[in-house]
């Protein structure tokens, strides 16, 4: 990118304009900060050590993450083929792919913490929201790979499949499928590790999972203990991203 | 004797196009006959098969294959399709697939709609496939993935799914363009002897005069979408070859190979 001439110019103030706004109508009071030295301190002294004692807790919470994790991405699963199908350029007519894909995007905008609130009004507290929320978020980006994975294979052996007298699903199934199973496996384990990293705090919402006792222990200021889970859960994305790692190698 | 593709002045260009790609071609092929497509790159060989096989609408004419007239702006009939068998230039196949999928491929449009589907072909379409697979020599790579195999041995598989379709007509886009002298005559005498031994009418395209005059009884010349000349092998004469190729490419076929 080039910032040159009157362009650069605008671009420049726009920016800057942007940054000014946000400082002049925020309170951000850095003196604030300042004096907060000691509270900070004193706040972290009162995450350590840990509390090693919660360890049911973390290993109830991480499970039910866990559950979360991998049900709701059975449902993004399960509603993302048929449309992805439907937001295929090569499966079907503009007139249908045009409008799935709209909704897709549509579906993708809406953050899963705000879907997972609804869903706990909607269904109540529990796993249960977290698992729909998960499951209703995730298909917006999954749909749309899987439709870009379609659409990315090779033509002729389809084309071949035509000529033998295949109809479009047994094409689907044996000239696109083969083509297209590395970048879906790939895709979905994808999609599964942020599926787990983003119902790490659906707990905060009331949707269940280990977020519930981070929550908990900050509000009844039970530090120690807060940090404990705070650890498990990095300690699990770094798993996470080492099993996706392992997983990636194998299906490309 | 039966006639197995009749043409009467066809004409297409491709959408878009500003010069016809067929211009007033009318030929007749008999039941069992084996034709060469003779010509250069650009002459209209590639349109006037993938035309033949349903697979081009939009043209001007009659033509009928296998005794059904095709529509001129429609597919033919999904039912009508496997009698029509082609062997595709780059092969088509599905790489990632074993060499016996790809051959089982072949045999969609025979199995009943729910079967293909769910993938269960029956011990017929099983002995079809195999015996497919040992006509091309390649009977020994049935469970290899096609994306391990060197480019003869994609083109056999490209037949054998040919054949398991059991087509009446085999259709074959430059069979040999892709392989060595050697490979190439062994592929057309495959390709020819299938044909024969199942009673199917061949017509092959080709830009090398000598394998056209082996393997085909009959060879149609074909320059800048018209036929230049039709006739029985025998009579084949080498001006009219030549002819064939003036200006376009003076030594056939070289210059795009040094290209790629």
């Amino acid at each position: 990118m080039q910032f040159g001439g009157f362009g650069g110019f605008v671009t420049s103030a726009l920016i800057a304009g942007a940054i000014l706004w946000s400082f002049a109508t925020t309170d951000v009071e850095l003196s604030r900060l300042v004096s907060a030295g000691p509270r900070i301190a004193d706040f972290l002294g009162r995450m350590f050590p840990p509390d090693p004692t919660v360890m049911a807790e973390i290993r109830k919470g991480s499970a039910e993450t866990l559950r979360i994790a991998i049900l709701g991405s059975l449902g993004a699963v399960i509603l993302s083929i048929p449309l992805a199908i439907l937001a295929s350029e090569t499966m079907v007519s503009p007139a249908v792919f045009r409008p799935i894909r709209t909704l897709l995007a549509f579906i993708r905008a809406i953050p899963l913490i705000l879907v997972a609130m609804l869903m706990v009004g909607a269904v109540g507290l529990g796993p249960l929201p977290g698992i729909i929320a998960v499951a209703f978020h995730a298909t917006g980006m999954l749909a749309k790979f899987y439709a870009e994975a379609i659409d990315g294979v090779s033509r002729a052996p389809i084309a071949a499949l035509e000529s033998a007298g295949a109809g479009p699903l047994v094409r689907l199934r044996y000239a696109i499928w083969p083509q297209m199973a590395p970048v879906v496996a790939r895709d979905t384990i994808f999609r599964f590790e942020l599926n787990l990293r983003e119902s790490l705090i659906l707990g905060i919402v009331g949707a269940g999972g280990i977020g519930f006792y981070i929550q908990t222990y900050v509000r009844s200021f039970q530090y120690d203990k807060a940090a404990s889970v705070t650890m498990a859960v990095v300690a699990m994305v770094i798993a996470i991203e080492a099993i996706n790692v392992a997983l990636r190698r194998r299906f490309t | 004797m039966n006639i197995a593709i009749r043409i009467d002045d066809l004409n297409f260009a491709h959408p878009g196009g500003s010069v016809p790609a067929l211009e007033r071609v009318s030929l007749t092929i008999s039941t069992g006959e084996s034709v060469a497509l003779l010509g250069p790159s650009g002459a209209g060989k590639t349109t006037l098969l993938a035309l033949l096989d349903g697979r081009l609408q939009g043209w001007r004419g009659r033509v009928s294959v296998l005794g059904a007239p095709l529509d001129p702006d429609q597919p033919p009939p999904r039912a009508s399709r496997p009698d029509t068998g082609f062997v595709f230039q780059e092969f088509a196949l599905v790489e990632r697939s074993t060499v016996l999928r790809n051959v089982l491929n072949g045999r969609l449009g025979r199995m009943a709609p729910l079967r293909a589907l769910l993938g269960s072909p029956t011990p017929h379409d099983l002995d079809i496939a195999r015996t497919a697979l040992t006509d091309c020599g390649i009977a020994d790579l049935a469970e290899r993935r096609v994306d391990s195999l060197s480019g003869g041995q994609r083109q056999r598989v490209a037949i054998a799914r040919c054949l398991a379709q059991e087509p009446r007509l085999i259709l074959a886009d430059e069979p040999v363009s892709n392989l060595d002298p050697t490979r190439a005559g062994e592929v057309l005498a495959l390709l020819t002897g299938a044909a024969q031994a199942r009673g199917a009418t061949a017509l092959f395209s080709s830009h090398q005069p000598d394998l056209a005059r082996r393997f085909a009884q009959r060879i149609i010349g074909m320059r800048d979408g018209r036929i230049a000349f039709d006739v029985p092998t025998s009579e084949l004469n080498d001006d009219a070859t030549a002819e064939l190729y003036r200006e376009v490419e003076p030594l056939p076929g070289l210059s795009l190979r040094a290209v790629s």
